[in-house]
């Protein structure tokens, strides 16, 4: 079966999510593996926009962002960013669903910036938006990202969104964030999970026709092995058929060249 | 309570210089004072847009920008601003797009009449359409100063001003390097002995709202997600709201639930329908995906080739040859926001 690399990533994303949970999604693929995951193996799985919007139904197309006023349709529940967020302090959020620019061994998150100076970086971003308050919230942390050197990184350039941060054990407690922490980092060749003794990151799936080895070419810092990698499930053509005509019909995201 | 910090000084290699602990705004206490000093009559506040910012913006002001992203923004607001301008702002919001990009553009077009100082925010982009090439611009040459929070820590930001309160704890910004550089503070809970982090109140001069309907008091009705606009307009020390729609104020009082913002914390009511475009309005209007694009374009040329042609054409065009709102949806066109009107795909609001 053909598929392309973000097709792969939002399957994988939909794989991931479980029924009866409640995902706090960012734009672009984290809403199109979340609609999946809706219309496949996880018809009780509601999602939370972060403009205000609880458990929507989508019929009137794909939002094209968070703050997409079709993400507001026909929701249970309607308010503005100090609800949902406070939902989500409050333990009602299972997942965040978020993205970034680099990620470090500890899942922590980098989307303000590259540059060593906060006041003149080399290049900006457009900041945290909910990632920061996701991350640090909602129970687990899923993160899409491409996998490429310079995105998995030895050291982020600045701390967005909260990992584990220096690995340490109480890292998370002092920083004073409720959620347990990453969970799943999802990229076009690899599904990594984290280690509970260590809290570093471990390569648990590798796409058909990669090798672990070669997922560690493309990450700058040791990756942990799980005991039994195994190999990532790909789309169906039935998956492929929900994605491309259902959910993003217009290709909005799907159509995004990504390496 | 005693101030703390996370163990984030173990990973970070970020270069920064700490604030100190300030309002870049009204205090709480000044916050108050106006609050208690206003009429609270229930007199006509419907005005034109023009007299709206006369009357309140004022060279290095801190102003409030409400919306979300390219939602229900108050667009028509920061053009008008712009043709009037203002200087040495302070901009305050969760997430924004355009409205920030339109203020920046007029900076580089002309800092005599448009000029930004600074910025209080979570992010500052167009989302699917792409990063703000203006806001990448001024950071990286150093020509604003950015204070970084969540998009829940700036919303708590302004709930803690709505509230009257000096501070919020947040259970987020801790450990990252937003502990480090923005004004919040890490401090042990005097009641659980944890690690809680606390915003700082952020109370604008003036906020900007557009609302879906209000009454010429300007009791208002938000449909659709409501962002932090109430929040926003309940900090601020003067609220202008652009209303979709003016209604009977009969209507609010039979159905008082549905009123988000309440008269006294608004000084001007402008109805301007499309106020929000090129952003979306639930109920009224989708986004023009097409001018933000435009828009966009032009400005990352600029960013690009240094060259300004590009810029001043779009403000000449779309801004200062244009007397009102009216004038510029004029030029988007009657059959471009009819195609937006059904994108909006009718969702209900309640008038």
């Amino acid at each position: 079966m053909e598929y392309s690399a973000v097709e792969m990533i939002s399957y994988t994303g939909s794989r991931v999510l479980e029924d009866e949970k409640i995902v706090f999604v960012g734009t672009g693929l984290p809403i199109i593996a979340a609609m999946h995951a809706q219309l496949t193996h996880a018809p009780n799985l509601y999602m939370i926009y972060e403009a205000g919007s609880l458990a929507p139904i989508l019929e009137i197309g794909m939002p094209l962002s968070v703050g997409d006023t079709r993400a507001a349709r026909k929701a249970c529940y309607l308010k503005g960013l100090c609800a949902v967020f406070e939902l989500t302090q409050r333990g009602f959020a299972d997942y965040a669903f978020i993205g970034g620019a680099q990620i470090d061994m500890y899942g922590n998150v980098c989307s303000h910036l590259e540059g060593d100076v906060y006041e003149k970086p080399n290049i900006r971003f457009p900041g945290s938006g909910g990632a920061g308050a996701m991350a640090a919230n909602c129970e687990k942390t899923i993160v899409i990202m491409a996998l490429e050197k310079r995105r998995f990184v030895q050291q982020v350039d600045f701390v967005t969104s909260i990992g584990f941060g220096d690995g340490s054990p109480d890292y998370r407690e002092k920083a004073g964030v409720m959620g347990s922490g990453p969970y799943r980092v999802i990229t076009q060749h690899a599904l990594f999970g984290f280690d509970e003794e260590t809290r570093r990151m471990k390569l648990l799936e590798v796409a058909p026709g990669k090798t672990p080895a070669e997922v560690q070419d493309n990450v700058s810092f040791e990756l942990l092995m799980d005991e039994n990698v195994k190999e990532m499930a790909v789309p169906t053509e039935q998956d492929l058929k929900l994605l491309k005509e259902e959910i993003d019909p217009e290709g909005y995201f799907l159509k995004r060249v990504t390496r | 309570m005693s101030e703390t910090s996370s163990k984030i000084k173990n990973i970070s290699r970020i270069q920064y210089d700490p604030k100190p602990a300030e309002y870049w705004g009204p205090t709480p206490r000044e916050a108050r004072k106006k609050a208690v000093a206003k009429s609270k009559a229930l007199v006509d506040k419907s005005m034109t847009l023009k007299e709206a910012v006369q009357k309140h913006i004022k060279d290095g002001i801190n102003i409030g920008i409400g919306g979300f992203v390219n939602t229900r923004i108050p667009a028509a607001i920061i053009q008008e601003i712009i043709r009037q301008g203002a200087r040495d702002l302070t901009l305050s919001f969760q997430s924004n797009s355009i409205c920030c990009e339109w203020l920046a553009g007029a900076m580089i077009v002309d800092p005599d009449r448009v000029s930004i100082k600074r910025a209080e925010l979570a992010w500052w982009g167009y989302e699917i359409i792409g990063i703000a090439p203006l806001l990448r611009y001024l950071n990286t040459s150093g020509k604003i100063q950015l204070d970084d929070y969540t998009n829940y820590g700036m919303s708590a930001r302004f709930k803690a001003a709505a509230m009257g309160i000096p501070f919020l704890p947040v259970r987020d910004h801790g450990g990252t390097d937003m502990e480090l550089t923005n004004r919040g503070k890490m401090v042990e809970c005097p009641f659980s002995g944890e690690n809680v982090y606390l915003v700082p109140a952020c109370h604008p001069d003036v906020g900007l709202v557009n609302v879906t309907a209000a009454d010429i008091y300007g009791n208002a009705r938000i449909f659709g997600a409501q962002c932090t606009c109430q929040e926003i307009a309940l900090a601020s020390i003067h609220t202008i709201m652009t209303t979709e729609a003016i209604i009977p104020t009969e209507s609010i009082r039979s159905y008082p639930n549905l009123t988000e913002i309440p008269y006294p914390a608004v000084d001007a009511v402008v109805e301007q329908p499309f106020a929000s475009y090129p952003g979306a309005c639930y109920g009224n209007y989708w986004f023009d995906m097409d001018h933000l694009r435009y828009y966009r374009g032009i400005c990352d040329e600029f960013r690009k080739t240094g060259k300004r042609d590009g810029l001043k054409k779009y403000f000449e065009e779309y801004i200062f040859s244009c007397e009102t709102s009216d004038d510029f949806l004029e030029k988007i066109g009657y059959k471009n926001l009819l195609k937006l009107r059904k994108m909006d795909g009718a969702q209900p609001v309640i008038l």
